[in-house]
């Protein structure tokens, strides 16, 4: 030990400060041009200072998008939000007032980028027409050759507008047909309510003259630009796209419709970390945060710059029971699980209070809701009685949910510690989204927390979607011959009250049956600087950027 | 000429290694409970879209023919399409690979840096309060997730101080850099574009200095060990005995004989580096290739799966034929 004191002692000297002063110097110079390099691009900081006479205005989302292609995209929330802002929607929702929030009214769908949308007598052939002198990007004017190339596409894809489509009698390109260069008929095979709002999320426009240059024989519907390539001609175009950070939208100047984008410049940038989205929000460098954590917005009420925008929304959470698997498959269970799930309490813990009560597995906005669709309410008495009735003491089951979801596993413990009070004993189950995915398809999760809203604001779209046998998002595997005379009758009654007297039948079913444990539907809410307003909140939950301002 | 024929040799050997990559890594990710194209489908799917999209990325193959498939795309440069945005997964790698590689070199050539300097110095100073204070200081680096570390960094250097950006990304947009490898600064360097370089330079120092921390301090420990083991060997002892001077014996005796063992360690480190990259990226808005390949993992996005193991394996292979090149060119007693 005292030879090497000695032997690094002799000569340490010279290696100590030659080698730390170029370690230190190494370490100060990447600091140091780091710090400069930071100081130098003020942009973001001088954004911030500006304040209401900023023009661009900078949205914060959690991740890229990971296509532009909207028919071959996966199920990517930050993609389809985009897609509403920058595709040409032919027809789109109107704006109405709900007490202090401003929403989209899914009850008056409006020409955009179109003239008009109207059907005939029997309300199976609805003609389009094209406003005349609407242009994309390319200087191509958006004509009906457009929209046939673009629906010829969506159900060349069989994918989402494939899907959506055959709610209202649209199975084939040979339904949709062009008149003349400014008029389109589509030729459903029925008559159909949900026709203007399915149209409303399906409408969507490809500039086909600018595709058909990028079209391959391997790739006749250029899927490949496409993916790569920012749609155009919408209410904002993509001015600048770098990939993985940041997209710059612009208003499009050639809009035709009513309300066009109220913000000239809008940026939209990448931050996948909930923490730094607050930091940044605080800072002044972001003036909308689209995904916060709730625990995060809390604390934002009391931060000085920064306001709550909340607003009603329709999303609801919901603990789904596989009526065909036990314990489940029994109506008694379900009904114990339903007095046992404590709602007040999780709307408090989990929500902060900040979230509505459901009554019905129809949300509360939603056309045609009845308080009598969900009849129950928190009490272990009855949920008691209700296992007694089933004759059961005890049961045993899996609660399975998201695994990256902070708020379904705050609701799955507290679901979990007042069901096994009744005798319900259930293992909490976190999935990953592919194997969640591959469990719901084969409908074997006896008991699963869900969330989401609906893209239609209709219940026989909710039928068509949660409620038929086979239904995708139907992981009770529940069926009544009932309900599924009712969905059929649906698609050709348009008349609105024979329509709310199917949708109360339907509700008075499901409260007998239980397939769903409704357990509240939270409020959207959205953290932003003091100066931002115009915030519209949308029933699809994918944002409208055209009415949002930077000023007060 | 031998390190030529050893070189050569090693990258034949890479051939089987990367077929059993490419085989198991085709089978174990099929193997994985989840249904990749139940994550890609709308609210109104019925079972024909769900078979429509399985015939689409060619999943209702058979098994064989499905990696026939994937071979045969393979030799032509043809990494399949991704399930999860429908685009060419060779296209979005490259994309990702550039700004990860960029993190990740230059944060293990600056813990080399760090560590071989710093571990010479301490090892010098054996049981002295400065050589305790260095291994304190490495233990704690080493102790700290770099999830936590690159969020107090942020806190401090942008949020507190104000002196980095916003960790929003890489490059300041505004800057119009254009893009050819990915890697940022590299891409600034080779354009000589001065406001991107400054700003690419400025969005590493953080999360570099995340991925330095996390890494320095196994390296540091063997450096040090090293050194000491050195210092204590007869032929340095006899060096120092005949007077020989302080740079020959620093340059000649202790560093050389120190850094033998550092190539295989920073091999290693360098896959640390890659894996901990993940999360940094997460933290800093990287967007690179780990956050790229899990979430890739996460949907049982098949063919991102399968590439990025197959990258990420050769990469490992291609940094130890590396490493052992330098160890035999620094260490004479190694026949190649």
């Amino acid at each position: 030990m005292a030879r090497s004191h000695r032997a690094g002692g002799a000569s340490s000297p010279a290696l100590s400060r030659r080698g730390v002063l170029q370690l230190g110097g190494s370490v100060a110079l990447l600091l140091a041009t780091g710090a400069c390099a930071a100081n130098s691009e003020s942009k973001p900081r001088d954004g911030a200072s500006g304040g209401p006479t900023a023009k661009a205005l900078r949205i914060a989302v959690s991740s890229y998008l990971s296509s532009w292609d909207q028919d071959f995209v996966g199920f990517d929330l930050t993609a389809l939000m985009l897609y509403k802002n920058v595709f040409p929607y032919l027809i789109d929702y109107g704006v109405t007032a709900a007490g202090d929030s401003q929403i989209l009214d899914t009850q008056n769908v409006t020409p955009t980028f179109a003239e008009s949308f109207e059907p005939d007598a029997t309300q199976r052939v609805w003609t389009l027409k094209l406003r005349r002198g609407v242009k994309f990007a390319s200087g191509n004017e958006l004509t009906a050759a457009d929209v046939k190339w673009s629906k010829d596409r969506a159900f060349a894809a069989q994918a989402n507008v494939a899907g959506i489509y055959r709610t209202i009698g649209l199975t084939g390109p040979d339904q949709v047909k062009v008149v003349d260069d400014h008029t389109v008929e589509f030729h459903q095979a029925f008559p159909s309510a949900l026709t203007r709002q399915i149209q409303a999320i399906s409408l969507y426009v490809f500039d086909s003259t600018e595709a058909k240059k990028h079209a391959t024989a391997s790739d006749p519907w250029a899927k490949e630009w496409f993916a790569k390539n920012p749609p155009t001609g919408g209410y904002y175009n993509v001015a600048k796209a770098t990939q993985g950070q940041e997209i710059e939208l612009s208003a499009n100047p050639g809009y035709p419709g009513p309300d066009p984008a109220k913000t000239p410049t809008i940026r939209i940038s990448v931050v996948p970390a909930a923490s730094n989205q607050r930091l940044q929000l605080q800072a002044g460098d972001i003036d909308i945060a689209l995904g916060i954590s709730q625990r995060d917005i809390q604390d934002l009420k009391k931060a000085p710059g920064i306001k709550v925008i909340s607003a009603a929304s329709n999303r609801q959470v919901t603990i789904q029971m596989s009526v065909t698997t036990a314990p489940f498959n029994d109506v008694n269970v379900r009904k114990a699980l339903a007095h046992a799930v404590p709602y007040e309490q999780i709307i408090n813990n989990v929500y902060g209070g900040d979230a509505r009560a459901a009554k019905s597995p129809v949300p509360l906005d939603m056309p045609g809701y009845d308080a009598a669709g969900y009849p129950f309410t928190h009490d272990l008495d009855q949920a008691k009685a209700a296992m007694a009735a089933a004759g059961r003491s005890t049961v045993d089951s899996e609660l399975v949910f998201e695994s990256d979801n902070e708020e379904q596993q705050k609701i799955a413990v507290q679901v979990q510690s007042e069901a096994a009070k009744v005798g319900i004993n259930l293992k909490l189950t976190p999935l990953d989204p592919a194997t969640l995915g591959e469990r719901r398809s084969k409908k074997n999760v006896p008991l699963q927390i869900t969330s989401g809203q609906l893209w239609v604001n209709d219940v026989e779209y909710m039928l068509a979607t949660s409620f038929v046998k086979g239904a995708n998002l139907n992981y009770s595997n529940y069926s009544n011959p009932e309900i599924e005379k009712i969905y059929e009758q649906s698609h050709t009654t348009v008349d609105q009250a024979a329509r709310g007297r199917l949708w109360k039948r339907v509700q008075e079913i499901l409260a007998a049956d239980v397939p769903w444990v409704v357990v509240c539907q939270p409020n959207f809410n959205l953290p932003v600087r003091d100066d931002v307003a115009g915030w519209v909140q949308p029933m699809d939950g994918l944002a409208r950027l055209r009415y949002l301002t930077a000023s007060a | 000429m031998r390190i030529l024929r050893f070189v050569a040799r090693r990258l034949l050997q890479l051939i089987p290694v990367l077929l059993g990559v490419i085989v198991l890594t085709f089978l174990l990710v099929r193997v994985l409970p989840g249904d990749p194209v139940r994550t890609i489908l709308g609210q109104n799917a019925t079972e024909a879209d769900a078979a429509a999209a399985r015939a689409r990325f060619g999943l209702d193959q058979p098994l064989w023919r499905q990696f026939l498939d994937y071979l045969t795309g393979l030799v032509t440069g043809d990494f399949g399409t991704s399930i999860q945005s429908g685009a060419p997964v060779g296209a979005e790698m490259a994309l990702r690979v550039g700004p990860t590689l960029e993190l990740v070199v230059i944060a293990v050539t600056i813990a080399l840096v760090v560590a071989t300097v710093l571990g010479v110095w301490s090892a010098r100073r054996a049981e002295r309060p400065a050589d305790h204070g260095i291994r304190v200081l490495a233990l704690v680096g080493n102790s700290v997730p770099e999830f936590w570390l690159g969020l107090v960094l942020v806190l401090v250097g942008y949020s507190v101080l104000g002196w980095f950006p916003a960790p929003n990304g890489r490059v300041d947009p505004d800057t119009g850099l254009t893009p050819l490898t990915g890697a940022d600064l590299v891409d600034a360097v080779l354009t000589g574009n001065g406001p991107a370089i400054a700003s690419a330079a400025a969005y590493l120092v953080l999360p570099v200095l995340t991925l330095v921390i996390g890494v320095v301090a196994p390296l540091l420990r063997s450096v040090r060990a090293s050194a000491l083991e050195v210092l204590h060997s007869e032929p340095y002892a006899a060096a120092a005995a005949h007077g020989l001077p302080r740079r020959t014996l620093l340059y000649g005796y202790l560093m050389r004989a120190t850094l033998v063992r550092l190539p295989s360690l920073a091999a290693l480190v360098f896959g640390t580096a890659i894996g901990s990259t993940v999360l940094v990226e997460y933290v800093f808005s990287w967007q690179g290739f780990g956050q790229w390949a899990l979430r890739g993992l996460l949907y049982r996005d098949y063919p991102v799966v399968q590439a990025s193991v197959l990258v990420i394996a050769l990469c490992y292979v291609l940094v130890f034929l590396i490493a052992d090149v330098v160890h035999a060119i620094l260490d004479p007693r190694v026949r190649i």
